[in-house]
């Protein structure tokens, strides 16, 4: 507040910073790993203290958008394609967080990565994604950022396959860049509606036509196409079954695109076009709000149940992000964003955290590991806080967010409030069962390098120039690695502080329309306390379980039925959708069927029509057989038949020449 | 300017054809002469094109055959239309000859060949007179059939065969109708057949109207006239296919875009629903089957039958933003796919095989063309930041209020195509080297990286700055609507 307004073109500079680490990376810095590993973190170094510039000036402006023109791109009739920056209450937010995941992501890789073959290719993926979400956040028109949502989809994809010598990531890749494009079409839909009925993309003038000048209709259809790219981008049922492969990338990809940046995507674009959606029929909002519900305690299941520390945090991340939608369903716009912002922190920080436990141990499956606790202090305590953040306890950043999306449901639907309860329950259960099997009990012995699990970090680096970790006893990790884990923990206890003054609100509230802006911080004891136990109830199970062993978890198994099994299988929604609709509907069954048709129907009925014709063209020539042949009739024949349309018409002008 | 474009392809053919037979080998760089040069014309062609002049530029004419009240005049110009795919053409045309780098088998009568193909499309898109586009239309045959059947792979004559009799058959039909057209307003000269074009015909112009969209649907393919295209692309060398894809089927969407709708506008207004529903099953059944498909060079061709139903989706939109999503759709895809039967031929050339189940972990072994097709997949696919990305999205925009259904089929099948080439890069590229491909050798020639980065110059720098093009076709698109809306 010190500052004066951040100019325009310094806004496009934090833009532009990634780009430009992208472009040198590929162009000079392709030989010299180290110094694009540095170049990179001071582009986006750069990128980080505009941003903050940025973020001070929305302060300023008490997070009303800035004034500023949008410019052309090119223009066809009467589509006219302007880009531009949009920065306000909301976009300055994440802007932030994006700068400052993504800088620390940077810095921990320069550690995890070392010694990877690719880690220059790493670096300028990276540095493409930061600028492809910082573009997403930034724009001005749906157009604008459906592009760089397509992009960002594309940095996962290239990010998710880095490792593509493994089908399992080749797989994964592809499969995150389908099942989210299943939601794109939904949201190009949206797009080519929403044109064709108002001529623009521009954000704000679209979220201000909703108000009045579009038909409930209309808002339906816009708003669900929205809501199906969000879903998919957002990993929100059905579309959720590719976020937990995707594990199957680099580790710093995980903790910065699968689960504090771009699958929140799908969450800030439902933010961006609040308006719209508060001005949707009731029925809209319903399905969203139930449909993140229900992503919510579903994943939350599976959370349960997974063996692979990197799984748990995926279906955590699942989960979280339909507590998100849920919010926005239920018209929690700032709820949703405080909780964005809250999760992005802690959930990179978990992320990082396992990946420094498999630095060590060169696995991701939990019961390899255990009793990390003494060798790895400093990513213990790290862990422990970004869980009890996420779990929701008293007074760490996750606990005023979560707070906050159950007070609406609470306002607003007590059922939903109930289910948002029992992921509280089950978010702090998934997350100290894995830091009991991780950190707690006797080492286990994790994987040997060679051998590792599919997931383990040391067989992925193949050509590790440094291997100095593995057999030998457990270690913490480098310095690089710690720094990100500790810097991370900060916000992870403090920033929800900032709820109860209600500055949060009203910053991400200015970026509203005034007559939607109705944030005053309250809260309600009740919602409070059943939350507070709910998560210690959740820690309390997790214990239980983990020092009453086995045996009893049996018993509870036993008397569960299939249940639990149902539950590991995810619930057979890869099976459903992979090997039954994809392989067996479309592939085998639609497909083949087409390409069967094809051949045998319409190219035969060709083939028949060109036989007949030779047949007529062997009567004709009195020659021998051959497909040349066939070609010489079928020009005499067209002659013949040109000749014909020639007569017809010399007797229509014979006609009326000469009545 | 537009004649000297004409010329010097021919010209180039002929004196690579009377090369002595122990210098053949040099006929690849009079190829590459002559084409550079006429790239170099249509790019001063291009840059020097009037957006603000209505009407054809660059006209070169004089009268051929004088029969009494009907003179054939030959008469060439360009619109905003035609000048994007005289500019396509050119280019397309120095990437066929760079692929056909290596070609030693008959050297100078295949390059005499390709440079004489070159001049026919070239004649198509520049001919402003019927029976002149007629006379090249079927011109372009005859280099076609031989290079596919003397230089070609597999089933080359039945392939080639093929093709000439699904365009004759077309193009028998297409003679007709323009006759019956030209008799009727007594003048074969499309700027004058546009002005004033008749209304009524001895034959009900309904027929007429399909006589002549036969032909040009044929060419572009579209279901169910469109099983020709696999064949002959699978078995025709890469620079055949290169400009089959690139330039060939642009001449079906050109010659609607040209002749079919502003001559008989009324017919098209009427059946734009038609028009609309084909285009729409075909981008999905060319889709779809392109996912089963088991051949690197098959798949590329199936997949253009779905994208060549995009620009019959913006034809039917019967509007501006329609027909201008159709034009940018004809150059981009041109660029696109034009690039992925590079990468296919460069692939092939090493591996010997298109088999996409014999293949994988290419990445390892020739990361450069991994690369390219990886750009040219994600560009087919309709990555934002490339090419095709603004063409679907303007057809779309265009078409979704005139045929709201179709548009939709059109866009579900933008998720098929992520679906087929992602796979198809998953297979061929990704996954474990194996020790079968360990001998494959990167691309090195100067020619391979020539070929390569043109094309991807073209398909990164239209999708970044598409006022590139969008200016010119919006002045070529524009008097084509209005006769159109007049009617409607």
């Amino acid at each position: 507040m010190m500052l004066p307004d951040i100019p325009e073109a310094a806004v496009w500079a934090i833009y532009f910073a990634p780009i430009t680490s992208f472009l040198v990376v590929v162009g000079l810095l392709r030989h010299r790993p180290l110094d694009a590993g540095r170049f990179t973190i001071a582009s986006i170094g750069v990128a980080w203290v505009l941003a903050l510039w940025a973020l001070d000036t929305v302060i300023g402006h008490d997070g009303e958008a800035m004034d500023w023109a949008a410019h052309h791109w090119f223009t066809l009739f009467n589509f006219e394609v302007e880009f531009g920056i949009r920065l306000d209450g909301l976009s300055g937010v994440m802007i932030f967080v994006v700068t400052s995941i993504s800088l620390l992501v940077q810095i921990y890789s320069t550690g995890y990565m070392a010694g990877d073959g690719g880690y220059p290719r790493f670096f300028a993926f990276m540095s493409l994604f930061t600028a492809a979400m910082l573009g997403l956040v930034m724009a001005s028109s749906l157009l604008q950022l459906f592009i760089h949502w397509e992009l960002v989809g594309l940095t996962s994809y290239l990010l998710i396959g880095f490792w593509f010598h493994r089908p399992n990531a080749a797989a994964a890749a592809k499969k995150a860049f389908i099942v989210t494009r299943f939601g794109d079409f939904g949201f190009m839909l949206a797009l080519v509606l929403i044109w064709t009925k108002t001529g623009t993309f521009d954000i704000a003038e679209i979220n201000h036509l909703a108000h009045d000048a579009l038909s409930a209709s209309v808002l339906t259809g816009f708003v669900l196409g929205l809501f199906a790219g969000a879903a998919g981008k957002s990993a929100q049922f059905p579309l959720h079954f590719w976020l937990p492969d995707a594990m199957e990338g680099p580790t710093p990809v995980s903790s910065i695109v699968h689960s504090a940046t771009m699958v929140a995507a799908g969450v800030y674009l439902m933010l961006r076009f609040f308006p719209t959606v508060e001005a949707a029929p009731a029925e809209v909002r319903d399905v969203i709000a139930y449909i993140g519900a229900f992503t919510a305690i579903f994943a939350a299941t599976m959370g349960v149940v997974a063996t692979d520390i990197k799984r748990v945090l995926a279906y955590s991340t699942i989960s979280q992000l339909g507590y998100m939608v849920m919010a926005i369903g239920l018209g929690g716009y700032v709820a949703a964003i405080f909780h964005l912002f809250t999760h992005a922190f802690f959930k990179s920080l978990l992320f990082q955290g396992a990946g420094s436990v498999s630095h060590a141990t060169n696995t991701f499956e939990m019961p390899l590991m255990g009793g990390l606790r003494k060798a790895m202090p400093v990513t213990f305590a790290t862990f422990v806080i970004g869980s009890a953040s996420l779990a929701g306890v008293f007074p760490l950043a996750g606990f005023w967010s979560k707070d906050e999306i159950l007070l609406d449901a609470w306002n607003h639907d007590k059922f939903l409030w109930l289910v948002g309860t029992a992921v509280a329950f089950l978010t702090a259960l998934y997350m100290f069962r894995a830091i009991f099997m991780t950190f707690f009990g006797e080492y286990k012995g994790g994987a040997p390098a060679e051998h590792g699990g599919h997931d383990s970090h040391a067989s992925d680096a193949h050509d590790a120039l440094e291997d100095d970790h593995g057999h030998g006893g457990l270690h913490e990790s480098p310095r690089s690695m710690l720094f990100p884990l500790v810097a991370l923990s900060v916000p992870a206890i403090l920033f929800g502080l900032v709820a109860p003054s209600g500055f949060f609100g009203e910053l991400v509230e200015g970026a509203l329309p005034a007559d939607l802006r109705h944030f005053h911080f309250h809260a309600e004891m009740i919602v409070i306390a059943t939350s507070t136990l709910a998560a210690l109830g959740g820690i309390g199970a997790a214990a239980a379980i983990y020092y009453a062993q086995s045996p009893r978890s049996s018993v509870i198994r036993g008397a569960l039925g299939p249940i639990p099994r149902v539950v590991e299988r995810l619930y057979y929604v890869n099976e459903i959708a992979e090997i039954g609709l994809v392989r067996g509907a479309l592939y085998n069954g639609a497909a083949r069927g087409a390409a069967l048709i094809d051949k045998y129907v319409i190219d035969m009925a060709v083939n028949m029509v060109g036989t007949i014709t030779k047949l007529v063209g062997d009567i004709l020539r009195r020659s021998e057989t051959g497909q040349v042949q066939s070609y010489t009739s079928v020009y005499i024949l067209g002659v013949v038949g040109a000749g014909g349309a020639l007569l017809v018409l010399a007797g229509g002008l014979l006609d009326r020449l000469m009545p | 300017m537009l004649t000297t474009f004409l010329l010097l392809p021919l010209g180039g053919a002929v004196l690579a054809a009377f090369l002595p037979h122990d210098r053949e080998r040099d006929a690849r760089w009079i190829a590459l002469t002559f084409a550079l040069a006429a790239f170099a014309v249509s790019i001063v062609m291009f840059i020097r094109f009037d957006t603000g002049v209505e009407g054809y530029q660059f006209v070169d004419s004089f009268d051929w055959i004088k029969a009494g009240d009907f003179n054939v005049r030959y008469v060439v110009g360009v619109d905003g239309l035609s000048a994007p795919l005289v500019l396509l053409l050119g280019l397309l045309s120095v990437v066929s000859v760079l692929v056909s780098w290596n070609i030693d088998v008959k050297p100078k009568q295949y390059f005499a060949w390709l440079l004489l193909l070159e001049a026919a499309v070239a004649g198509v898109f520049i001919s402003l007179d019927l029976i002149q586009f007629f006379l090249f239309w079927e011109l372009e045959l005859i280099p076609m059939f031989l290079l596919i059947s003397q230089w070609g792979s597999g089933r080359r004559l039945y392939s080639a065969t093929k093709f000439l009799i699904y365009t004759l058959a077309g193009s028998a039909l297409m003679l007709a109708g323009f006759l019956v057209l030209g008799f009727e307003a007594g003048t074969f000269d499309i700027a004058r057949l546009t002005a004033n074009p008749p209304t009524e015909a001895v034959v009900p112009m309904a027929a007429v109207f399909w006589a002549i969209m036969l032909a040009f649907l044929v060419k572009l393919p579209v279901f169910p006239v469109h099983t020709w295209l696999p064949d002959a692309h699978t078995d025709a060398p890469t620079a055949v296919s290169v400009m089959l894809a690139g330039v060939l089927l642009k001449m079906g969407g050109y010659g609607i875009l040209r002749i079919a709708v502003p001559l008989m506008p009324e017919q098209a207004v009427e059946f734009q629903t038609v028009l609309a529903t084909i285009a729409g099953f075909s981008v999905i059944w060319g889709a779809i089957i392109t996912l089963r498909q088991t051949d690197l060079k098959r798949l590329v061709a199936y997949s253009s039958v779905s994208h060549m139903g995009y620009v019959l989706l913006g034809v039917s939109a019967m509007g501006s933003m329609g027909f201008a999503g159709a034009a940018l759709q004809m150059f981009t895809h041109g660029t696109i796919t034009g690039l992925l039967f590079v990468m296919v031929g460069l692939v092939y050339e090493r591996t010997h095989t298109r088999e996409i189940a014999r293949m994988s972990g290419l990445m390892h072994r020739v990361p450069i063309l991994g690369i390219g097709m990886v750009i040219a997949g994600l560009a087919s696919l309709g990555l934002p930041g490339m090419s095709g990305f603004v063409a679907e999205l303007t057809t779309f925009l265009g078409s979704f209020e005139a045929h709201p259904t179709a548009t939709i089929f059109a866009i579900f099948g933008v998720v098929l195509s992520a679906g087929y080439i992602l796979w198809m890069i998953q297979r061929v590229f990704h996954g474990p080297a194996t020790e079968e491909w360990k001998h494959l050798k990167d691309a090195s020639e100067w020619w391979e990286f020539a070929a390569v980065g043109a094309l991807v110059i073209a398909i990164i720098g239209i999708g970044i700055y598409p006022a590139i093009l969008t200016d010119v076709v919006e002045a070529g698109v524009a008097p084509i609507a209005a006769i159109v809306e007049a009617v409607s």
